[in-house]
């Protein structure tokens, strides 16, 4: 359509395709340019569920990936967050109900540190030893998930929606639900970070 | 994803306040830029920085820009001052959309990223 030329610094840069992990399909995630292979590494690439699984009714969904790993004209990605949209997640707050949000960070049985934060929202407002109910099977749920799951599998039941439903199906009984989502899964440390913390940590207890 | 061989997708990130508006096309990492704009370079007057035409003339340029690097179709990101400044985004914000769309980029996502404090300093009396 234009006659602009693209400046010659932008043509000596290459474009790398970038492909999501094994996890996920090895599916495209789209491009991005560099003029140096160590450009690429760390940049994040940010997706929906939808369009992963071609799936429209999975929009709310936002995935986000870390290049790590780079062949001759791509680059390869390792997970590092989970999130629900913004307006989704203003959608499912309703006036006159509560939500229950907790944060637990837990370790996996290979060794990743993983931050998930779940949700719960009531169909009326409930009492706050409802809440603290509620909160407790949440963060027991999902500490009990997370030692005898891999990283893998509890990524996977995460954004499958597993373990919300399962949550759900257990708090229901302390007060009515309306639903459970998992806010936010975030990556925090891989296994040789976490040994590395461990080597330079000093016992405190005598 | 719906992009073929050589239909790159990229970032509309679209920063637009009460006092101007900036337009940052980016690849799909954020990390390189494509092309960018501000309301200075097609308005002389400071006060017409934030106007809907002055958005409506960057975005044909940037989205020209765009084209020719190959970028077929750009999913938006929207924010407005936000912080404990006003949340929604200014008038530029829509008529940037719009133009980007007649420019003939296709629109993806439609996002908004304006920051929002989990409560923070005190607002300015002013703010809405």
């Amino acid at each position: 359509m234009s006659e602009r030329s693209v400046s010659k610094q932008k043509q000596q840069k290459r474009w790398y395709t970038v492909l999501a992990p094994e996890q996920f399909g090895r599916e495209e995630l789209g491009s991005t340019p560099a003029t140096e292979v160590e450009q690429l590494y760390d940049r994040q690439i940010e997706t929906t569920l939808g369009e992963l699984r071609s799936d429209a009714s999975e929009n709310n969904t936002k995935l986000t990936f870390k290049i790590n790993d780079v062949g001759s004209d791509t680059a390869y990605t390792e997970f590092v967050k989970h999130e629900l949209t913004r307006d989704y997640m203003r959608s499912l707050v309703r006036r006159g109900s509560s939500k229950i949000e907790a944060f637990i960070t837990v370790l996996t049985t290979d060794d990743y540190r993983v931050q998930i934060q779940p949700v719960a929202l009531t169909t009326k407002s409930a009492d706050e030893s409802q809440e603290k109910a509620i909160r407790r099977t949440m963060i027991d749920m999902v500490k009990e998930t997370a030692t005898d799951h891999t990283f893998e599998d509890l990524i996977d039941s995460v954004v499958e929606g597993r373990l919300s439903s399962a949550i759900y199906n257990e708090a229901k009984t302390i007060y009515p639900l309306r639903r459970v989502e998992i806010q936010k899964a975030t990556l925090e440390a891989r296994p040789e970070e976490v040994a590395a913390e461990e080597e330079t940590s000093v016992d405190v207890e005598e | 994803m719906a992009d073929e061989d050589d239909s790159k997708w990229a970032i509309a990130h679209v920063h637009a306040s009460f006092n101007n508006t900036i337009i940052t096309i980016t690849d799909l990492t954020g990390a390189e830029t494509l092309a960018k704009s501000s309301g200075g370079t097609v308005v002389k007057q400071n006060r017409d920085e934030a106007s809907p035409y002055a958005a409506m003339q960057m975005a044909e340029t940037v989205a020209e820009d765009a084209q020719a690097q190959g970028v077929e179709g750009v999913h938006v990101r929207v924010r407005g001052p936000g912080g404990n400044l006003q949340t929604n985004p200014g008038p530029g914000a829509q008529a940037t959309i719009r133009a980007l769309a007649r420019a003939g980029l296709e629109i993806g996502r439609i996002e908004d990223v304006t920051p929002i404090p989990h409560d923070g300093t005190r607002s300015p009396k002013s703010s809405g």
